[in-house]
Formats: structure tokens, sequence, C-alpha cells
């Protein structure tokens, strides 16, 4: 069913996403060439770049004032005396916030959000139900504030699609709609599901600016509604829209610009309630960072190749996405076009289409229907781990049964090199997907009834091709990419599942860090340890507010803080950022050495060179290129980019 | 020193004790222990620690006693069958304000960053009856002595005995997840949980050390930076002679004083980052309500921990000028139950 149905809420108001920036650059994690600057907020325009925008940045990810500004059962929207619309989505309040986590530094566009509770509260702040936001990468980022792009990351929008578990239901007997979504919830556990809740929100719109009071704050609009038993968790099983990347030089495209103006979506048709829902909410394009949609003109939904009209979402009046200022916080761009039987007809197995009037604003489904994507697709592993990757196939939104299904490694997304490095090309310890046999696994897959396939990813160690030496261990392992898609050996015609095209999602593919086997002496001593240390406390300068994590004396008084923050789950939001960037092998080093601490004080390494302090032009240059923000300086690293490669 | 109002004393003497009066008693006692905890972390966050590191680990040491406090006496609360409530607004006493139970006008405290005038008022605060090396404090009215207060609770739960304890070990947190605490089940574990707190606060008549914990009572801990040595043995009795603590009055960050209705503006960066530190410290008062009433795990305690840490941190970026270094702020420690900025 997931959150794209009849029964669902929406929810907008404010995310924090306070991230520390020194990570996103490969350099900062050598620890031999890190200097103190690099802890410090850049200067103006980023020169110098120091320690990037949010140096002393907590990794928390927060919702803030989020209210619910709708709500639907089945029989529609709930009346204004439902005590769910005084109601608001909030984070936790009985632990700390959730965090916000890179996988890698040469993977950054899959940050994923741990350890985050959502609540829904009601006027007086009495819970009605708590859940565990099950962590999840955004996926489908873009250039969204068309009307002013090129300015990175605060033009940027992306989308988190996840499951809410571990559901503890407060009294929600006086609202009609939540006793409702209960029942839903309820029916799936005697249907043998673990009774989840879907969640799915748009983020965009976030604020650099260090002054402001919404630093590092953005837009957030959800929906939240049941999940079904057996359903992907972070992805809609349904029809899946797909978007090309335009070919224009202007405006800057920094992640992916759409050439019809709209980005990839997803829709789904309930034949019972004879409505089509479009989840429109990280598609449709806004004016500014954060503000209003940008108007495309009426939007018209076609199937049978533009012959059956299914209705449009207007741009103007009193329901008007673009006219209506509040329109995008009241759906969260979620919309249905009522149909009936002879459009049901037509849509059942055939192409559709959004368009918009102005020229070229237009979206379809692949010509075949198909599509394909790995459920969960953001991996860590162990070398010598298997990860068993599940990918669903569907044509026409039902699942796709006995087709084979292709992979290959695809490294072409991820961003090696580092920003600021002028050695060309870039020096191998920051090569990614090297060496390429760490991964293995099979060609092909065949999709089962239900449309499943299970790629096995079987590892080694892949050694340490991006560690600065051998105690400076710079990058852990190393990150690879494997991507999908449909095999067919026929020529390509309507009836494959895939279009003859080259539309490629650029962000749909399985990210994987394979860390480096790491070995210790036993019992592991402060000399093994320290290295590990040194570069947490380099990296996230948030922990000087509590030790020095490089100096002996500090680490031992703080033992069993320490203990707490490596020893917990990483699911747990106590356990520290780095607990997610640091290998099990590592981590179980870290946790010996802290139960028997031994060793004697590493000398202090000799300071580092100072730098010049007069910069040249073309390094200036590079500096206003960072400056666009994390993201941005990521993207521009891909290996291919926009369809041209660098 | 602080002196309570008499009427703190009602129901604890005379022939009619009831255990509402003792169990009412004891949670007043938890307010006003946990009612020094602002002040304290107040002053230690507008420190630099690189600057004024002693008086930062003195100051330090303290507010975890008093947390120590805080949980003894949801002990004794819990073994004579009561329930602390820390989740509430009425909780958290007003700043600026009496402390709660202080005799009116005696004393009012507000949030402000270190100083030595703040100091006196620490000092105040912690002073016992007859401090060491004092002469004796005048006679104040009749107000009675925190010290007292304890006192007379631990003689009215001998009186009423072992019948009001509840049979076992009632949510107790004891040693293994708060380091010094003490499991009450009966008058003589109560006795001990109580001589604990007011020893630590006041120390006794002979010694400034404390019985139970590894210190000087906090009155004298403060002394050392009023002195500016640290407290050491000499002979058969002490004296400030020890290592140098030395403030350096650069090592302040300009954070506001807290003056009668204080708030920062509206919509303002400094009160964004405040509703992020309130409802972090109202989930903190939820979290330890929790663990006294029941969830004394260790997970509990890690989420307790772990929601200390952030408040530490989310206060230090406050009041050290982070993100914005011409800006320096500090919370106001209020109970705010959702984080509502921008909304």
């Amino acid at each position: 069913m997931s959150y794209l149905n009849a029964v669902r809420l929406h929810f907008a108001g404010q995310f924090q996403a306070n991230v520390s920036s020194v990570n996103n650059d490969p350099e900062h994690f050598r620890n031999s060439t890190f200097e103190p600057n690099f802890q410090r907020l850049q200067g103006p325009g980023m020169n110098p770049p120091n320690g990037w925008f949010n140096p002393e940045g907590d990794g928390g990810f927060r919702l803030l004032g989020c209210k619910i500004t709708s709500a639907w059962t089945q029989s529609g929207p709930v009346g204004a005396n439902d005590p769910v619309l005084s109601s608001k989505i909030a984070d936790a309040d009985d632990r700390v916030c959730g965090k916000l986590v890179d996988l890698d530094p040469q993977q950054q566009l899959v940050s994923e959000i741990w350890g985050l509770q959502v609540r829904l509260i009601d006027r007086t702040g009495v819970n009605l139900l708590t859940g565990d936001f099950l962590e999840a990468p955004f996926i489908d980022l873009w250039d969204r504030a068309i009307g002013a792009s090129g300015n990175g990351d605060v033009d940027g929008g992306a989308a988190y699609q996840s499951v809410l578990q571990n559901l503890v239901w407060g009294d929600v007997s006086k609202s009609p709609f939540l006793t409702q979504l209960k029942a839903l919830v309820e029916s799936g556990i005697a249907a043998g599901g673990k009774g989840s809740l879907s969640i799915k929100f748009n983020l965009d719109g976030i604020n650099l600016d260090f002054r402001s009071p919404s630093f590092m704050c953005g837009r957030i609009a959800g929906t939240i509604g049941p999940a079904s038993p057996g359903e992907p968790r972070y992805m809609v099983l349904g029809r899946h829209f797909v978007a090309y990347r335009s070919q224009a030089s202007v405006p800057a495209q920094n992640f992916f610009y759409p050439a019809g103006s709209l980005n990839f979506c997803a829709g789904v048709i309930d034949r019972a309630a004879s409505n089509l829902y479009l989840d429109l909410g990280n598609a449709l394009p806004t004016t500014v960072p954060g503000g209003p949609m940008f108007d495309l003109g009426d939007l018209t939904v076609h199937a049978m190749n533009g012959a059956v009209s299914l209705g449009a979402i207007l741009s103007q009046g009193a329901h008007g996405y673009a006219s209506q200022t509040n329109w995008y916080e009241g759906c969260a761009g979620v919309v249905f076009l009522p149909l009936n039987a002879a459009q049901l007809a037509a849509a059942a197995t055939s192409q559709l289409t959004i368009s918009g009037a102005i020229p070229n604003s237009v979206i379809s489904e692949a010509s075949g229907g198909g599509y394909v994507r790995a459920d969960k697709y953001v991996y860590r592993v162990t070398p010598g781990e298997s990860v068993d990757v599940t990918f669903y196939a569907m044509q026409w939104g039902q699942p796709l049964a006995d087709f084979d299904i292709q992979f290959v490694q695809d490294p072409s997304q991820l961003q090696p090199g580092a920003p600021l490095l002028s050695e060309q090309p870039s020096p191998a310890y920051l090569n990614v997907a090297t060496p390429a046999d760490a991964i293995k696994f099979a060609a092909t897959a065949t999709t089962d009834r239900n449309g499943k396939a299970v790629l096995t990813i079987n590892t080694s160690n892949p050694g340490a091709p991006r560690w600065a030496g051998p105690t400076d261990f710079g990058l852990d392992g190393q990150v690879y990419g494997i991507r999908a898609s449909f095999k067919y050996s026929a020529a390509p015609n309507a009836n494959n599942p895939v279009a003859p095209s080259d539309a490629v999602a650029p962000w749909d593919f399985v990210s994987i860090l394979l860390w480096s086997e790491f070995k210790t002496s036993d019992p592991v001593q402060w000399s093994e340890i320290q290295p590990i240390l040194q570069q947490y406390a380099n990296l996230y300068p948030v922990m000087n507010r509590f030790l020095d994590l490089g100096d002996l004396d500090s680490v031992k008084k703080n033992l069993r803080l320490l203990k707490l923050a490596f020893g917990l789950a990483p699911s747990d939001p106590n356990s520290m950022p780095v607990t997610r960037d640091l290998s099990k092998q590592k981590r179980q080093a870290l946790l010996s050495w802290l139960a028997n601490p031994v060793g004697a004080p590493t000398p202090p390494s000799p300071a580092p060179p100072v730098p010049s302090t007069t910069v040249a032009p073309s390094t200036q240059q590079a500096f206003a290129a960072l400056s666009k923000g994390g993201k941005t300086a990521a993207a521009a690293r891909r290996l291919i980019r926009q369809g041209a490669k660098k | 020193m602080i002196l309570l109002q008499q009427s703190m004393l009602d129901g604890l003497t005379g022939d009619d004790i009831r255990i509402e009066k003792i169990r009412e008693k004891l949670q007043a006692a938890i307010e006003l222990e946990h009612s020094t905890v602002p002040l304290y972390l107040y002053a230690l966050y507008s420190l630099d620690p690189a600057k004024n590191g002693e008086i930062v680990s003195i100051i330090r040491s303290v507010v975890v006693e008093e947390m120590l406090h805080m949980t003894l006496a949801s002990n004794v609360l819990n073994a004579i069958g009561g329930s602390p409530r820390l989740d509430d607004p009425k909780f958290i006493p007003t700043y600026p304000g009496p402390l709660p139970g202080g005799v009116e006008k005696q004393l009012t405290v507000q949030l402000a960053p270190f100083s030595m005038a703040q100091l006196e008022i620490f000092l105040t605060i912690e002073e016992p009856q007859d401090p060491l090396n004092f002469k004796l404090a005048a006679a104040q009215g009749d107000g009675i002595t925190i010290g007292d207060f304890y006192r007379h609770i631990a003689k009215a739960i001998a009186k009423l005995g072992p019948s009001i304890f509840v049979h076992g070990p009632h949510n107790q947190v004891g040693p293994d997840l708060v380091e010094e605490s003490v499991v009450v089940t009966d008058v003589a574990s109560a006795g001990q949980a109580i001589t604990t707190i007011v020893e630590q606060g006041e120390g006794t008549s002979k010694t400034p050390l404390e019985i139970i914990g590894k210190g000087y009572a906090h009155y004298y801990r403060f002394m050392q930076i009023k002195k500016h040595y640290l407290l050491e043995p000499k002979g058969d009795s002490f004296a400030y002679d020890g290592p140098p603590v030395p403030f350096d009055p650069a090592g302040v960050y300009p954070v506001p004083t807290q003056t009668a209705g204080w708030s920062y503006p509206p919509g303002s960066a400094a009160a964004a980052e405040n509703d992020t530190f309130n409802y972090t410290y109202t989930n903190l008062l939820k979290a330890l309500d929790a663990l006294f009433n029941g969830q004394n795990t260790a997970a509990q305690m890690n989420r307790t921990l772990g929601l200390m840490m952030s408040l530490k941190e989310l206060a230090k970026a406050m009041m050290s000028g982070i993100p914005d270094s011409k800006r320096y702020s500090g919370p106001t420690f209020q109970y705010q139950p959702a984080n509502l900025q921008h909304g």
C-alpha cells in the first residue's frame, strides 16, 4: 500500500541537518597533513576553505515546527474537527535527535538518516504515535529551484522514503483518521507484517548562512501512510516516471536538471477506489529555494500515447499548485485523479505521461512500463561478508515475474579525487572502485513471481587502496557502485519493459562501502588506536567540546563516555557519527582497547607546514566553485556527469 | 548560607508525622537539588576551559554530585512508595528567582556567566551551618538550613519505621548506573542516602572532607576558587595553599546575564538555538523521570547520558560563539515539550 494511497496524512515544516563539513574533503582524512585551520569556518567566498561551511556541526537531524496539514481516509479528506489536524510531527522526546551520516567522502550523495524517532503529538503535547525511522539515504537529488539555478546546495532538493517501526500508539480514539490508520496497521500485522508505517518526505531550500536563524535548516514536506507486509520499504511498487537529463548547458547543472522540468516520481493506480495517485513532491521545480512551485501550467496526465486524458492538476485557481502558496505544504505534492472505467482500462497497460503547458515540460514512464530498482541501496560491508540486495521489477506498476535483471559495476556517479587537488590525474589513493575484484556478483538474476530478485554480493579484503600510509589510514576501504537494468534478448519494442532509450536515473544504483581488513596486536595498543581517534578528532571538531580524542590522558578520563559512544548499535542515535564511518574491525579494536587501555602516549607529530596566506587567482576560482556547498562539490567530482566524461 | 522556610518542616515533626508529608518533602528536595544545576551549568559553560581549566573542573565536579543527590532523594522517595516527578513545567524554577523552599527574598539567583560575584551566590547556596575556619554565622531569623531539612526527613522516616518501606528494592537507581548511589530499602539505607547528600553538600562539623565520595564538600570546593588555591591537608587540618586556581576574566565568554523577563527576540538565531536546547533539556527531564520511575535499566541510563552530552554540546556552542563568533548566547532552561521553532 505504502504512503501513496488513500489513507495518508501530510505534514510540513522545517528540518535541520547540522552536518559537520570537515569530512567533505577526502584530503582531511589524512592525519599527517591535517592542519588546525581545517577545523575553522571557511572564509568569505570560501577563501580560505578551512573546514568548509559548518565545521562544528554535530550531525543532528531534527524536525522543527512540523504541522500536520491534511489527512485523508478512504472516504476523503477528514473533517476539520478531527484532532489529527491540530497535531504535530516531532522528533524524539526521550533520547537525542537523529543523525545524518554520509557513506563516504567519495560517495556523499546518499546521506542517511540514522536513529530518528518520529512522533505524532496532539495539541497538548501528548504522544498519539511514536515510531522509529528505519535508516535510509536520500534519492533523486536534483537542481530544484530553477528560478535561481546555479547556486548549488541551496537550490537542491531530494527525497527520503522509509518505514516507521516499533510503533507505539497513544489514545487515538478521538481521531477517525488515526483510528483508521491504526486499523490498517493492525490488519497488516494480522497478515504477517511487522506493523509499520510508510513515510516519505522531500527536503529542499537548505540554508548555508551561518549567521541566519535557519542555518543548516530547510523545508520538509512529507506523507505518512500504512505499509503493507511484503512490499519494499524504500520505494513505491507502482508507476515510475523517468526524467532525462537536460542537454542544455544553461542553466548550470549541479546535480540533475531534467530536460522536461519534472523530476523522477511515482504513481499508484488504486483500482478499487478508481484513483490515480501521483507523488509530485520531489518532481515539481520551485521558483526559489524552499519557495513556491514553479508554474509549468496545468499538468495534464495522459495514457495511450496521449490518446486518453486522465485529468489535470491545475496550476491556478482555488487548488492551483502554483497559485496557492500553501499548496505544497498542504499535500506534500501528493495528488490524485479519479478515473472512470475507460480511463482505468486505458491506464492499466499503457505509458503514462504528465505534461505541463509550457514547452518541453513533460515526464513519462518508460515506454514499456518497466522499472527495476534495489529496495535498499546503501551498504557498509566488512571484507568477507556477503550481502543480499533485493531488487524489485515491475511493469505498469505490477510485479514483473520471471524476467532477467543484469548487473554491472558502475562507479560513474561516485566522486573520486579531492576538491582542491591540482594534481591531475588524482593520485591512486583517491581513486574509487579499485580493486574491482574485491566485490563479486552474478551477472544476472531472475525475478520470482513477486517480481523480486536477490543479488548476492561476495566481498574480499580490498586491501588499503585509499590509505595514506601504514598508520595514516586516510579513507578506509573502498566505495563501489552496482547498476541494475533489464536484460532483454529480442529487439526493444513496445512490449518490452524497457524503453528503447538512454534514460538512466543517475542516482539509481547500489552504493557499497567495503572496509579494509584491520588487524591489531593482542592486547590492542594505544599506538594502534590513536590514529583512528585522531582522525575522528580532526574530522569532528564538535568532539572538542567533550575531550581531546588524540590524547591518551583525555581519552582515559572519558572511558565510560567512549564505551557508550562506540559500544551502541549504529542505529542508536547516541552512537556518534564516526561509529558508522568505522569498520566493524576497527570498532571492535577500539572496544577491546577501551576495556583494557594499554600503551604509552604517542609522541606528538611534527607540526604541519604553515600554509601560505596568499592565494593564486586560479586557486581562488577553485575555492569559489566549492562555495556552493558540500553536495555540489562532491557531485562535481563524479566520473561521469551530465552525460559528458570529465 | 541559604535558609529554607520553616514550613519546609511542616509534617516532619511532632507526633502526627504522615508518610504523604515525607514524600512531599522528598519531592521538594529533588526540586531543590535540581534548581542549582542550571545555575552551575550556565557558569560552567560560560568559561573557556583552556583559560579557566581549574575552575571548570571544580564546578563540574559539584554538578555531577547534584545529579547524584537528585538520584539519592529519588531512591528514598521510591523506597517509601512515592514517585519522583521531574517531567513537569513546575519542576523547573523561574530564573531569576528564589530557590525552591527558600526564605522569601533571602536570595535571588539568576543565570549569569561565571564571575566572582556569581561565585558568592554559589557559596551562599552551599554554605554549611558552621563553616570550618569561619566564625559562626549569626542567627538568621526563623529559617532552617538545607542540612536541617534533610536531617528532619531522615528523622521522620526513622520515626515511622520499616512499615513505610515498599517490600524489596523499588525503582532504585543503584551504583551500577550512578556512581556512589545507594539502593534504599530500609531506614538504615535511607539514612545513608540522606547523609551522603548532606555531607557532600555541607561536609561535617569536623572536616571539609566528604565521608562518601572523593573530594571536599561543595562549599569548600567553591571556596578554593575564591581563595585562588586548592584546599590541601596540612598537619591535622586543611589550608588553601595547594596548587593555584587562577581566574582569567578574559576566559569568560560574553554571554548575557539573564535578568527578569529575559528572552531572545523571536525569530533570532539565538532564539532558535535556545529552542533546541530547551527541547533537549525537557527531554532529559522526561528521560530522568522514566529512569526514576521504573525504567532503571542500563539502556535508559544511556539515553539519559546521551541527552546530557547533547545538552552540554548545545550549551557550549551557544555560549562560545559557535557557529557565529560575533554572537554569544546562553540557554534559558525552560520547559518546552516540542521544538516548534520556525513553526
